[in-house]
């Protein structure tokens, strides 16, 4: 997977491009817009990043550039948390959109939900390690044993077993599971993993249900 | 034109304009009178003459024996602008004084004694008569020259279009002087004014002993000064409090790391300082987060996307977001809202979810807490009511400002420094709204948001956001 990241910031280029290379993707960087307007007609990419404030043509012209020749997604990042700004890159072609500062587990996670675009995959059926998850019939069972889970629960444990093996930001979580889509300043995904753990992880092992500290969590087999 | 900007140079040609008019129509006035009156002089003149005349031509002196005795009617002339004429039937001179060698005139016959006015080279007033003498129509004619009374009246209007323009000039220069004394306080304001800088925002202006408009003047702009030192002292304690908050994590930040790096440590203990460090990133990310909300809440730059937003729903997704919390502390979310609103639905949420945390936060472990909504016909009131401690009647009036805290100790990284109710206060002022609190030991403490009624119709949706699905 190619991705290409348009940033002129020599730092925020530099994480993003060993963050993601790291995470086995193939990353090209772009330090301005005249060099991005270059690798993108030269090029193919699987996935964009795109900085907006940017030297040389914008974001938004380039939006508009890589719009003309295709449907690559294109993930924007602006420092600018202002409705209007999102409004119009969603309008331009935009696929996703993160506000700087964003997490660089958060960027992971919508890169990877961008690339896996397409035909939605909806799965009805999860197994990890014994534990097992019937999405249609709304049942979990673990060695066998049927838990029972809010549907709030069953929800987070989706959304774990759908991005299994992801580290899920507690700012994700909660947009993925309750809509609240600012960085609340309570505890209330903590609470919630834990409550989950209780049900789902405490009585068994192996451990499922892992924490990233300062990152978020994720859901593998481990053992 | 630069000198019709002082206030001053107006009134002063104001008083100027008056003069002038007022002037102008008392000397036309005096000018018609003083001519009238003249006129009326010279035409009594003119019939006295007319009358002895006639009475030395009754006394049986012929015109023959006048024409010898000219001193008879030399005497009674004796200047050099009148005239006199006795014609006969056929206009035919027979007595005649006429200095100013005016044609004789050719006159109508009259009984009665007539004026008139002959223009001409030279112009005069006439009075005539025809009389019967000895069985003879005589004519009978006085007059005088009009040049000297015109002279004296041209030199009349003269001294009054002078005394006109003295009196204007007068009136101007008093004026000015009049002006720049009434003026005299606004001068004293300007000065005042001026000492008032960034550094002594706690002048005022002097209103005392004040005229009453400077005074009215003085006490509206002095109430103003007093609005916008407030604001300012409120901006600077802001900014204070903003760098005292942030001056927490850096210190943290700062502090750790050096420490770390004083000698080689394991790679597990590098982990521990960096996952700290993200703790305190993400606490300061979440301060700036919270910054620009209350930035573009409080100066909108623009009208806010609105959209019906059914409470019910809004405070069920909120209960059940909250709701492993309030259970781990033993509490209960008591759901009791309903009816709609216009409102912007991200924002509402955030101020909601602000007030709930807050109650978590503040409540007493053990008790519920209650969402309820009370519409009225203009406004609904979202009401959130928890049981702890009552919150002291100083403390309550600023518990919506940024950075306040009723307990100074309590702060921990996952308090949103203090900005939680001054964002829910922001956002509803953003919609028009306000909010409130009450705090007694009977009911709990309730902060109440109460937003206006606006009917559906005024919404416009928000545009599909997919960015945050």
């Amino acid at each position: 997977m190619r991705i290409l990241v348009v940033e002129d910031e020599q730092k925020t280029a530099d994480y993003l491009c060993k963050g993601l290379s790291e995470s086995g993707y193939r990353v090209e960087v772009a330090r301005d817009g005249f060099d991005a307007q270059h690798l993108i007609e030269e090029s193919e990419f699987d996935l964009i990043i795109l900085d907006v404030m940017l030297p040389g043509l914008d974001g938004w012209q380039l939006l508009q550039l890589i719009r003309r020749r295709s449907q690559v997604p294109v993930l924007f990042l602006t420092a600018r948390d202002a409705v209007e700004y999102r409004v119009k890159g969603l309008e331009l072609g935009a696929d996703d959109y993160l506000v700087k500062p964003f997490s660089f587990v958060e960027l992971l996670a919508r890169v990877r939900t961008l690339l896996r675009r397409g035909p939605p995959r909806e799965t009805e059926h999860f197994r990890v390690a014994d534990l097992e998850m019937d999405v249609l019939r709304r049942r979990v069972t673990r060695q066998g044993e049927r838990i029972a889970l809010t549907n709030k629960e069953f929800a987070l444990l989706e959304l774990f077993l759908d991005r299994e093996g992801e580290v899920l930001s507690r700012t994700y979580i909660a947009s993925r599971v309750w809509q609240m889509n600012f960085d609340s300043d309570t505890n209330v995904v903590e609470v919630a993993v834990r409550r989950l753990r209780a049900k789902v992880d405490d009585p068994y092992t192996p451990k499922l249900i892992h924490t990233e500290r300062g990152m978020g969590y994720v859901l593998e087999d481990r053992s | 034109m630069p000198v019709l900007n002082s206030l001053a140079a107006r009134l002063s040609l104001l008083f100027a304009l008056v003069s002038v008019l007022l002037l102008g129509s008392i000397g036309a006035y005096l000018y018609h009178s003083l001519n009238r009156e003249i006129a009326w002089r010279d035409d009594q003149m003119l019939r006295g003459r007319l009358e002895r005349m006639e009475a030395l031509l009754d006394d049986g002196e012929s015109v023959a024996a006048l024409r010898q005795r000219p001193q008879l009617y030399a005497n009674m002339l004796g200047n050099r602008d009148s005239l006199l004429w006795i014609l006969d039937a056929r206009g035919k001179v027979l007595i005649e004084v006429n200095p100013g060698r005016l044609p004789v005139p050719d006159l109508p016959a009259s009984d009665e004694v007539r004026l008139d006015d002959v223009s001409g080279a030279i112009p005069a007033r006439l009075a005539w008569q025809t009389l019967e003498q000895g069985g003879r129509p005589l004519t009978l004619v006085a007059g005088k020259l009009l040049d000297e009374r015109r002279q004296m009246l041209s030199a009349y209007r003269l001294r009054l279009w002078l005394a006109l323009a003295a009196g204007a000039l007068l009136a101007f220069l008093l004026g000015w002087g009049v002006s720049r004394r009434g003026l005299r306080p606004l001068r004293r304001l300007a000065e005042q004014a001026n000492r008032i800088d960034v550094r002594h925002l706690d002048r005022r202006l002097n209103d005392e002993g004040e005229t009453q408009e400077i005074g009215a003047l003085s006490l509206g702009l002095n109430q103003m000064l007093d609005r916008l030192e407030e604001g300012f002292l409120q901006l600077a304690r802001y900014s204070a409090d903003m760098a005292h908050e942030m001056r927490t994590p850096l210190t943290n930040l700062l502090g750790q790391t050096q420490h770390t790096l004083r000698r080689e440590r394991s790679a597990e203990e590098y982990r521990q300082v960096l996952e700290s460090n993200i703790e305190e990133y993400e606490r300061l990310s979440r301060m700036i987060d919270s910054m620009l909300l209350l930035a573009r809440t409080e100066n909108p730059s623009k009208e806010i996307p609105r959209e019906v937003v059914d409470l019910s729903v809004l405070v069920e997704q909120l209960c059940e977001y909250f709701e492993g919390m309030a259970e781990d502390d033993g509490r209960e979310l008591i759901h009791r809202a309903s009816g709609s609103v216009v409102a912007n639905c991200e924002l509402l949420r955030r101020a909601l979810a602000n007030l709930l945390a807050n109650a978590l936060r503040h409540g007493r472990s053990g008790t519920p807490i209650c969402v309820s909504t009370v519409v009225t016909a203009e406004r609904v009131e979202l009401r959130v009511q928890n049981q702890g401690d009552v919150i002291a009647p100083d403390d309550l009036s600023r518990v919506f400002e940024r950075f306040y805290r009723c307990d100074p100790a309590r702060t921990g990284s996952v308090d949103s420094g203090g900005l939680g109710l001054a964002i829910v206060r922001s956002i509803a002022q953003w919609h028009g709204g306000e909010v409130g609190v009450e705090s007694s030991a009977e009911r709990g403490t309730i902060f109440t948001l109460s937003l206006p009624r606006i009917s559906p119709d005024a919404a416009a949706p928000l545009p599909p956001a997919r960015g945050s699905a």
